[in-house]
């Protein structure tokens, strides 16, 4: 099997959250014998070659983060350019966000889903799970133990040709946090979580409180 | 206020809104923003860690959020491509992203970033061409969610008239 994968990141390949997954994806895809050629939307003057390999190629991934809600508006100019194809092409997704709970990717996954039939591809469904905003931030075995769990994922698309089966499914983990786990986020959010976002600002060089209110409200 | 941002080069359609809303005596603000620079977000996360509540990018939505702060409702006009609002329609929402702030909180029970301002802008979409209207409203539900305010609904450019009389 052979794959086309686009990254759908608007963001530089070396700060792309969605390129980390892919490393781990692509790899557990060589694993099980299948060859990749992979592509980020954020080069824009690739387009026409990603078009190009949009025309070739019959099974094809487009890997996104999701941006507010639904597709990122750099990525949906690329697939206005795009010619459609027809149903010898599948199509599949790779959603991921920064929200945790599965809950919170359903209405682009249902966008996804149009697309697909939008292109005259044939549908191989999206492997959907959030809680990736960390990717970016963390090192090493701390990065790898967010994004490993993809390498399995790519072995299972390496045999099944889609994200249909039960443990890509799976892969999503719950769909909305039960209580007890919510109340102790809630917490987290208020004190650690806080201080770990200070932490970030500060490296980067920000001297405003994280609030910071830069328009007047009248 | 009513600010409406219409992104299509269909500057009829503002026109016709103007002269409903004057009518009215509702007061609104149109831009027409075909002859204006509006980039796409870029995701590089300066608005949440760098510098609060600024994009990095110096185009002409700086002025469209300074307005968007103070707006009771924001109308986007918006042409379609594949079943949903086009490129040009999206980014106008990505580029909202700057109004939060990165800290986290649950509403309902799910999690939502905190609000960087007092104003909650309920939005409306009006929309040109071929797009599916469910999935659009499905999707607007979704966004006003996550900026704690509320959707006024989809409406295809045939309803303006329709999509006016919720504009106050
Ligand atoms: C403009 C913008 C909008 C976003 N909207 C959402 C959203 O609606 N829900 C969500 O869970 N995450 C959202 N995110 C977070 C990204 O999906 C997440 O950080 C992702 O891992 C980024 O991947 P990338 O680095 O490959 O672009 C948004 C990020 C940006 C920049």
């Amino acid at each position: 099997m052979h794959a086309l994968i686009i990254n759908g990141s608007p963001r530089v390949k070396q700060f792309s959250n969605t390129d980390k997954i892919l490393e781990k994806f692509t790899a557990g895809l060589r694993e099980c014998g299948c060859s990749v050629e992979v592509y980020e939307i954020s080069v824009r003057n690739d387009w026409e070659k990603i078009r190009e390999a949009f025309k070739e190629n019959d099974n094809i991934i487009i890997a996104l983060p999701l941006y507010v809600e639904c597709v990122p508006g750099l990525l949906m100019e690329f697939l206005e350019g795009l010619a459609p194809k027809d149903e010898n092409t599948r199509l599949s997704f790779i959603l991921q966000s920064g929200f945790a709970e599965g809950a919170q990717l359903r209405c682009g996954e249902n966008y996804l889903r149009l697309l697909a039939g939008q292109l005259g591809c044939k549908y191989g469904g999206t492997l959907v799970k959030g809680d990736n905003f960390g990717i970016r931030f963390a090192e090493g075995k701390e990065r790898d133990k967010i994004t490993e769990p993809y390498r399995k994922m790519g072995q299972i698309f390496a045999q099944n040709g889609d994200f249909f089966s039960d443990e890509c499914r799976k892969f999503t983990g719950p769909e909305i946090f039960p209580l007890p786990l919510r109340l102790f986020l809630k917490l987290l959010f208020k004190t650690v979580q806080r201080k770990n976002f200070q932490k970030v600002a500060t490296k980067w060089g920000c001297t405003k409180p994280l609030d910071y209110k830069p328009y007047k409200e009248k | 206020m009513v600010l409406i941002i219409n992104t299509t080069s269909n500057s009829n359609m503002s026109e016709i809104l103007k002269g409903l809303l004057n009518q009215k005596k509702t007061d609104f603000d149109v831009i027409d923003t075909a002859d204006m620079n509006i980039s796409h977000c870029m995701g590089c996360g300066h608005c949440w860690l760098k510098n609060p509540g600024t994009c990095v990018i110096n185009d002409d939505y700086a002025g469209i959020m300074q307005k968007i702060i103070t707006a009771d409702q924001l109308w986007v006009i918006s042409d379609t491509a594949l079943g949903f609002l086009n490129h040009k329609g999206k980014n106008v929402f990505d580029r909202i992203l700057p109004i939060l702030c990165i800290y986290l909180e649950f509403r309902g029970d799910q999690m939502r970033h905190i609000l960087r301002y007092d104003k909650r802008t309920d939005i409306g979409i009006i929309y040109q061409g071929e797009a599916n209207r469910n999935y659009l409203q499905q999707w607007l539900d979704r966004c006003t969610d996550n900026l704690d305010s509320k959707s006024l609904g989809a409406y295809p450019v045939a309803e303006l008239k329709e999509a006016a009389k919720c504009m106050h």
